[in-house]
Order: structure tokens, then sequence, then C-alpha cells
């Protein structure tokens, strides 16, 4: 049983890598435009250390996703709490907006909310992506965090409460520590989510701020470049790198 | 009961910033769902009912149920693919849960449009998938998977997988283990332990990661577009039509507002049926 | 933490402090080097922005009333519809001294019959590709032929209304550009019949689904065939007897732009010879400078798929904006595409 588990876990994962592989393997690849393989090359490398547009969306895209998937996660993360917790008036419609959020269509939320800005004057740029990005991910963080927060023991809290706790030192000592992993798992969420937003990122960014997905998705006149597969896969080992070593990190300190 | 400054500012948090950048938004995509479509302006100040009427036209309803067929069979396979997988990494040892975690999902910090391509590749008749299958002597000649309803699922899932992987794994962590040991000392077998245990504590979890996938399957478009060959028109493409290739915004936005109720209601009866459970 | 905020408001300030011309185009669509020289030489900074779609473009346009850009390269109709819809400032052709440099053939289109408001920047047409190792030489020469039963499900065409239901007006004899119900009713129900054919539709990269031979024949822009042609010679391009569709995108100043002078500038600078020729060069379409032409490689400049030739072009069509009737054609498309 174990070991079916254990293969079924790594073919999982197996499935999950696979198109990075084949990506970084097209990476090298000497063709320009199609998927086969025509020959080893550091070509789209060279390419890309000269593109400074694209490396700098690069920086863009990871700032926002990083700003806005920490502040998702502390407005959605509080919100969930104090609507599993309280009764209040607008509770419901709260709720109900949450659910009109994720399954409203990118388009409508891109544009709606380009009306907004255009109508308070706001330039656009960092701010109004960080805004929009926030908008998009709260939902998921709060619906994360809900469904960890539904079967949750009301009596510790209760008891906690008894002998004197603030709701603040409850929230922080008692209700996070429960929580925690569907905290981190709304973070991660919402930081995907951010990373690869297109649609509604398009209508809310300006010419001051151009971020990756965009400039990646409008390459589609003259084809998505090979140099893209060369920055993703420097993004990708770097990820997998800092992950490595916070997690050796992590084990030392124990 | 009177609140404390903490659950004021928590609630004054989100509620300012829903209502400022999600509901104020949504009413003017509502109004607009109300107003008629202009020439040359996007949004004309006629109101008409005229936006929703047409909505009902079989064509459209053919878009609905087929968008609602797609996200369905979706959700339900990577219920399926995801819950072992969750499961296991839950009883995971302790140390190695948050990187087992991470990399679940880190493959999708990659742009999704390169990663369609790298799938692509796989899936395409000359494709790594059907060169491995022929080299192992599984199939004579190639699968065509490209283009085809198969390739769009398989898209969908890989795509979606995570949004479903991260709450069932919230849920199913906090499950007591005793409970489960305790079930199999008493003489309960796999399935009924399954059943009776696992799958009811975890339940949030399993509407959590349901409606994470399925809400946006409904509205996803790029993916079943490129790999499926964008024959069929889904909601998604359709509300994306509506506002920038055809410009009736106030179609696309009355669209978008019968999406949400839909969506509204079914989350609706799951609370009413619920608490009739209950009762 | 705080040097990223830091950062971000320096980046936000410097922005609006430093005079810069911003550039509204898609994505890698002029050459890194183009743009670097001319800042270089004139001292003005170029900010390059991308879209990945005339309508969104236009969409983001015409609904964001303060964002300012300065140059917008839209396709052949939306100028047409932006310039009727205010939306564009008239070019001064005065302070062009490289415009005589432009092929006569690609001024005065119907969509801006005197220019006045755009200058073609890239051009291109929307043919017929082959797989001439599977179907032998010469298998199609008419749009009407990729109606061939032998075609069953080997068939690409464009993710585009107007050029799909234009193809099949053209290969009915009517005009692309038609607005007459009766003869779009009749397009859709000859493209109904052809629906066996396809396998896909796609406006995105046609080149890498003809490369993998997923599909042996089908529409196809003549760049993307020129493309493939560097790793698959095979594939022919064709110019269908019906007529072929053409299309020019074009450079305009939008109104509202705030750097009117450096708009031209980088205008003008962009219709020099050598410019011109490196940016055709590394793109892969068709440059309309004359001049430009005339410093390719004489291989390039006679590549028909390029440059095509006068016979090529004979009964070609300009995409022009049908105005009202756009939504006969949608209602149709989405009927061909729901199966009704």
């Amino acid at each position: 049983m174990r070991s079916i588990k254990t293969a079924y876990v790594l073919l999982i994962y197996v499935l999950l890598y696979l198109p990075i592989g084949v990506l970084i393997l097209y990476s090298f690849n000497a063709s320009k435009f199609s998927t086969e393989w025509k020959g080893f090359t550091l070509m789209w490398y060279e390419k890309l250390s000269s593109n400074d547009g694209l490396i700098e969306a690069a920086l863009h895209s990871l700032n926002i996703a990083l700003f806005s998937s920490l502040l998702a996660t502390l407005i959605g993360t509080l919100g969930a709490v104090a609507l599993f917790r309280h009764r209040f008036l607008g509770k419901k419609f709260l709720e109900s907006m949450v659910y009109i959020l994720i399954v409203s269509p990118e388009i409508v939320m891109g544009i709606s909310l380009l009306m907004l800005f255009s109508a308070a004057q706001m330039p656009m740029g960092f701010w109004t992506l960080l805004i929009a990005h926030i908008t998009l991910c709260v939902p998921f963080v709060i619906v994360t965090v809900a469904s960890r927060l539904a079967n949750f023991d009301q009596s510790v809290i209760e008891a906690a409460k008894d002998l004197g706790a603030e709701e603040f030192t409850l929230f922080y000592k008692v209700v996070l520590p429960m929580i925690a992993p569907s905290v981190i798992a709304g973070f991660l969420l919402s930081f995907t989510l951010s990373l690869d937003d297109v649609i509604i990122s398009f209508f809310v960014t300006g010419p001051g701020y151009e971020i990756l997905p965009l400039k990646i998705y409008s390459m589609v006149r003259v084809g998505v470049k090979p140099e893209i597969n060369a920055l993703c896969t420097i993004m990708f080992v770097l990820t997998i790198f800092v992950v490595l070593l916070s997690q050796y990190l992590l084990k030392e300190k124990r | 009961m009177k609140l404390s400054r903490f659950a004021r500012f928590s609630i004054a948090l989100l509620f300012v910033w829903i209502v400022l950048f999600a509901f104020l938004p949504q009413i003017m995509v509502l109004i607009a769902s109300v107003l008629s479509k202009g020439a040359t302006d996007f949004i004309l100040f006629e109101p008409t009912v005229q936006n929703y009427a047409r909505l009902f036209d079989p064509i459209y309803l053919q878009i609905f149920v087929d968008s609602l067929v797609l996200a369905s069979v979706t959700t339900l396979l990577c219920l399926i693919i995801a819950f072992p997988f969750a499961a296991t990494l839950a009883r995971a040892p302790k140390a190695w849960r948050p990187l087992l975690l991470i990399l679940v999902i880190i493959p999708f910090w990659t742009s999704s449009l390169v990663r369609t391509y790298a799938l692509i590749a796989l899936l395409k008749t000359k494709g790594l998938i059907n060169a491995a299958l022929l080299f192992l002597g599984i199939i004579d000649a190639p699968l065509e998977l490209m283009y085809t309803q198969v390739a769009v699922f398989i898209g969908m899932v890989y795509t979606l997988l995570p949004f479903m992987i991260l709450p069932l794994y919230a849920a199913l962590e906090k499950i007591d283990v005793r409970l489960i040991e305790a079930a199999s000392d008493l003489g309960a077998g796999f399935w009924s332990r399954l059943m009776r245990i696992t799958i009811p504590l975890s339940l949030s979890g399993i509407i959590a990661g349901s409606m994470l996938v399925f809400l946006p399957a409904l509205g996803m478009f790029y993916i079943p577009d490129l790999l499926g060959g964008a024959k069929n028109l889904i909601i998604g493409s359709f509300i994306r039509n509506q506002f920038l290739t055809f410009r009736d915004w106030p179609f696309g936005a009355a669209a978008s507002m019968l999406l949400s109720l839909m969506m509204l209601l079914m989350v609706a009866l799951y609370a009413y049926a619920q608490r009739r459970e209950r009762a | 933490m705080k040097k990223i905020i830091l950062a971000a408001l320096l980046a936000l300030g410097l922005q609006a402090a430093q005079k810069e011309l911003v550039v509204y185009n898609w994505s890698e669509y002029m050459p890194e080097s183009v743009i670097e020289d001319f800042e270089k030489e004139s001292g003005i900074k170029v900010r390059y922005s991308t879209y990945d779609s005339n309508e969104a473009m236009y969409a983001k346009i015409k609904t964001a009333g303060g964002e300012s850009y300065d140059i917008v390269v839209p396709s052949t109709y939306f100028v047409n519809k932006m310039s009727r819809e205010g939306l564009l400032a008239k070019i001064d052709k005065s302070k062009l001294k490289n415009y005589a440099n432009l092929d006569p053939k690609l001024l005065g289109k119907p969509f801006d019959p005197k220019n006045d408001y755009s200058i073609p920047y890239m051009w291109g047409s929307t043919g017929m590709s082959y797989n001439a190792k599977v179907l032998g030489e010469g298998a199609v020469s008419a749009w009407s032929d990729l109606w061939n039963k032998e075609f069953a499900g080997k068939l690409l065409l464009t993710d585009d209304l107007r050029e799909v239901i234009g193809m099949a007006l053209l290969s009915l004899g009517y005009s692309s550009n038609t607005t007459d119900p009766k003869q779009i009713e009749a397009a859709y129900n000859k493209l109904k019949t052809l629906m066996p054919n396809v396998k896909l539709f796609n406006s995105e990269s046609p080149k890498g689904v003809y490369i993998s031979e997923e599909v042996v024949v089908g529409m196809n822009f003549n760049g993307e065939n020129y493309m493939a042609n560097t790793e698959m010679p095979e594939l022919r391009y064709v110019y269908p007897k019906e007529g072929v569709l053409v299309w020019v995108d074009s450079l305009v100043i939008p109104k509202g732009a705030k750097n009117i002078a450096a708009a031209h500038a980088f205008i003008d600078y962009l219709l020099r010879p050598e410019v011109a020729k490196t940016i055709s060069e590394e793109i892969g379409y068709a440059t309309p400078n004359l001049a430009a032409v005339k410093l390719l490689e004489p291989e390039t400049a006679a590549n028909r798929i390029i440059y095509p030739t006068a016979d090529d072009l004979a009964k070609s069509e300009f995409q022009l904006d049908v105005g009202e009737a756009i939504t006969i054609y949608e209602q149709y498309w989405e009927k061909l595409k729901t199966g009704n």
C-alpha cells in the first residue's frame, strides 16, 4: 500500500514537471519555430542577456506577484477569520461578492477596473496593477482559509477566551497556528495567479510598467521567441535553488 | 455581541476593499448589461432588456451547456487525481510537507502560455508522448491527441490541478490520524474508512477545491482554444469576444451577470442542502 | 523589502519626470537595435509597450482616456475605424523627409485615402499554404480547392471571423468587404460544408502547426510561411485565384499624444531605407519602403512569398471596416462555431 502511494505521488510530480522539462530542453534547441530537435545551442541565452526589456518585465512581474499575494493573504486571512467568527451586518453581502469575484470572467474584471481607474484619473502602472491583482487573489485566499476553518473546534477559542485572551492574541496565538497550512496555501495560490495573469493586467497596466505575461502573449504575431524558454528556464532553476536553500537553512536551524 | 477592535479592523479592511474594487465595478457591469450597444461608443444610455432576452437563443444556451460540461468533467477529473495525492502528502513526514507542497506549485510559476506550448510539443502526432508509446511498443500507430477533446481535458486538468490539491491538503492535514487508526483497529476496511471518515471530514476542502477549479474552468478560454483547435465556443471565449472582437459590451456584461447569478444559485442551493442535512 | 518599495516609487516618479516617447505595438515587432539607435541619435527615451490583438488595443485606447500613447500600430481596417471615431491625430507629412520612399501601391488605400492618419509600417497577405511533400506540387490554386473531400480533418483556418468569412465570400465571387446579408449568409452556408475538413482554427502561430504536419493545407499568413520555409522548404504559399486578403500595419498618432514632434521624428526615422530594411529582415514581413527593398538581398526581394508580383495581387482586397454589418458576420461566426 505504502509503495503504491509513493509511486502515485511520484508519478503526479513527474507529470507536473514534464512540460517544464520539455521547455528546458527546447531552450537549448537550435530550431527557432518548431518543436523538432535541430541541435544544441546556447544562442537563446545569449540573445536573452541583451534583451533588457524582457528581463525588466520579469522583475516587474515578480515584484507585483510578491506584494499582491502578501497583501491579499493578509486581507483574505483576516477577512475569512472574521467571517467565520462573527455575525455582522453585510456578512452575506461579503460572502456573495467573494463567489461573484471568483466566477466573474477576467475580462469583465479587467474592463470594469479599467473604467473605475480611468474615472478616478489614476495613472496606470504599478499601483493599478497591484490593486487589481489583490482583488483577483483575495477571494481565493478566503475560500482556502474558510475551508480549513469550517470544521474548526470552536471550543478551543472559547476556552482561550474564558482564560481572558484578547481577540488579537487569540488570533495570533490560537487561530493562526491552526490555520497556517491554509494561509500558506492561499499565499501560494495568489502568487501563482498573479504571476500568470494576462487579461486583467492588460487593461490596468500602463506603458511605464510592463510585466512578463503581457510581453509573452503579445508575441503571438511573430511567434513566441525561444528566448522566452531560456528566461523561463532561468527563473525555474532560480526558484528551485531558493526553495532548496531555504529548506536546507530551516533544517540547520532545527 | 460587541466586536473587538481587531475584529472591526479585519471586517472593515475586507469590506472597504470589496466595495471599492469589486462591488463598484460589478455595479457598473450590471448597469452596462441593461444598456444598448452604440455604433461607435461601447455603451449607449438607452435602457433595454434585449441583452438578457438574446441570451436565451438556442445558440447561446448551447454555449452555456457545453461550458458547464467542460468545467464539471474537469473538476471531477481534478478531484479524482488530486485526492489520493493530497491525502498522501498530508501524511508525509512533517518536516517534508512544506517542501512537497511548494514543489506542487513551482511548475505553475512558469507562464501558462509557454507551458501550453510545451504540452503541444508533448501531445502532437509527432510529439514526445507518441514517440515514447511507439518506442515502448504500447501502440502501433501514433494517437491523434492534438485538437481533440482529450487534449483539452489534459490541458485543463494540468493547469487547474494545484487549485484542487492545496485546499484538499489543508483540509486533510487537519484530520486526526488517531481517528483513522481507531477505525482500522475496530475492523473498518479501506473503503469504509474513506467513505465514513476521510471524505466527510475533508468535505469542506473538497468543496473549496471543486469551486476553485470549477469556477475558473468556466471562464477559461486560452487552453481549450489552443489545444482543442478553437472549433467550439465556450463561455470564456464567448464573453471575451463580446468585449473585444464584437465590441458589444452590454451583451457581454449580460452574459457575465447571468454566469455570476448561476454560480450564486449553485452556492445557495448547496448551503440550503447542507442546512437541511444538519436539521 | 523597503528597497523594493523605494525602487517602485522611484520608477513611478521618474516616469513622470523624464520626457519619453511611448510606443504601443505588438511585442517583438520592432528590433531592439532600431529603438536603441533612435534613442542615441535623438536623445529621446522610447517606452515600448505591447498588446496582443487590435481589438484589445482599441478597447484600451478608447476607454482609458487619461492614458497617453504617442505611436500605435493598428492593422488595416482599425485605422479606418479609429480615424472615423476621431481617435487619431493628423500626421504632418511635411515633417517626414523620407515619406517619398514608400511604395505608392500601398498608399492612398480605401482605409485612409490620403494617408492623413496612417503611415504604412509592415504589410502582408493572408493566402493559402500546403505541404508539397504530402500533397504534391500544385495541389491547390484557389480558395475553392480547400473544399476538396480529400482534405478531411487536415485543414487549418485562421481564427478570425473577417478572414474566414472573407475567404468564403471570395470563393463565391463576392467581395470580402460585403455588407449584403444574403452574400454573408451564402458564405456561411458554404463554410458549413467546409467544417468536416477543418482540424483547427489558429491565428497565433500557424507555422508551428504546418511544420509539425498536424495539418497539410489551409489558410496562412505570408510571413508565417516564409519563416516556416527556413525549417520546412516544402511548405508552399499560394495566392488564390479568387484573390488574396491583404493587410497593412500602419503607424498612427492617437489623439491626446503628448509628444507629437517626437512621434513625427520617430516615424521619419523608421522610414529611412536602412532602418526599414533592418526591421523587415528581423521581423520577416515585407516593408512598404521601396528604397529599403532595393537594399535587401536580391534573393529576399525576389521572394514571391514576401514580395508578390503584380499578378499575384491581381484580385487582392484590403480589409475594410464594414460598419454595422459586422454584427451579421458575428452571428454567422457564432453559428459556425456552435455547429448550428
